[in-house]
């Protein structure tokens, strides 16, 4: 057995399957309505480029395989909301990115400083709607134009690391 | 998720069949997953296909007026006619 997370539309839907899930009750991998692969869930990591409306602990059973960003295994069950992940919280996470985006805007010089600051404007905007994922997204393409691969990687690790320690999260 | 892995939104338009029947390789699924996630327009035209294809799914040649038929026909032959 092992525990990870779940990004749902509201109603706990899923984002691409548009499968309703139920709470409590064994999910298996080869329902139609699911992707062909699996059930598909989050580690801590992975949770910045899929936010939801939704979040939700997921338990999960049978062979678990870490992909590409997040981990597929035969069968998950629901158990419950991260209710510390509201669109407060998410407005909150957009706001702690974009201020980050337009630090690194403010210290630009040369090639990327015109970049940076477009999107610093673009994340100001997109925080000011609450759009998590969106301005999750900006910020690590800031990054990277700032540091690269590596850049983009690390503004992702660093957003994980917010959502453990404002949600509580189990980093595992 | 560097430039060079980006989806556009017309490339997802383009592999949409694909993305339902799950042929895509793994790492366009990816990509189009993850498109879905930041493009709320996106995520919208995939919820239209996969209800488009549960309602037409269970249509029958016989449930459909001929009227109706008949459109869909000349529709469909204006458009091969170009």
């Amino acid at each position: 057995m092992a525990r990870a997370y779940k990004c749902l539309r509201p109603g706990r839907v899923g984002p691409f399957s548009g499968y309703s899930w139920p709470i409590g009750e064994w999910v298996e991998a080869d329902d139609a309505a699911l992707c062909v692969r699996g059930v598909h869930s989050c580690r801590t990591e992975d949770l910045p480029y899929w936010l939801t409306e939704e979040l939700w602990e997921i338990e999960l059973d049978g062979e678990v395989r870490q992909e590409h960003r997040k981990l597929v295994s035969e069968r998950g069950r629901l158990e419950r909301r991260v209710e510390g992940w509201t669109s407060s919280s998410a407005a909150a996470f957009a706001e702690a990115c974009a201020a980050r985006v337009q630090e690194r805007a403010a210290r630009a010089a040369g090639d990327g400083a015109e970049r940076l600051a477009e999107l610093a404007g673009d994340a100001a905007a997109n925080a000011a709607k609450g759009a998590a994922a969106l301005v999750g997204y900006i910020a690590a393409r800031a990054a990277e134009v700032d540091g690269g691969v590596d850049g983009y990687a690390e503004e992702r690790l660093a957003q994980a690391r917010w959502l453990v320690s404002e949600l509580g999260l189990d980093a595992g | 998720m560097l430039l060079s892995e980006d989806l556009t939104c017309q490339e997802l338009v383009e592999l949409v069949t694909e993305y339902i029947e799950g042929s895509l390789l793994p790492e366009d699924r990816d990509r189009f997953e993850q498109h879905v996630v930041l493009c709320d327009g996106c995520a919208y035209y995939l919820e239209q296909m996969r209800t488009t294809i549960d309602v037409s799914g269970s249509l029958t040649e016989e449930a459909i007026a001929p009227e109706a038929q008949e459109d869909l026909l000349r529709v469909f032959r204006d458009w091969k006619a170009g």
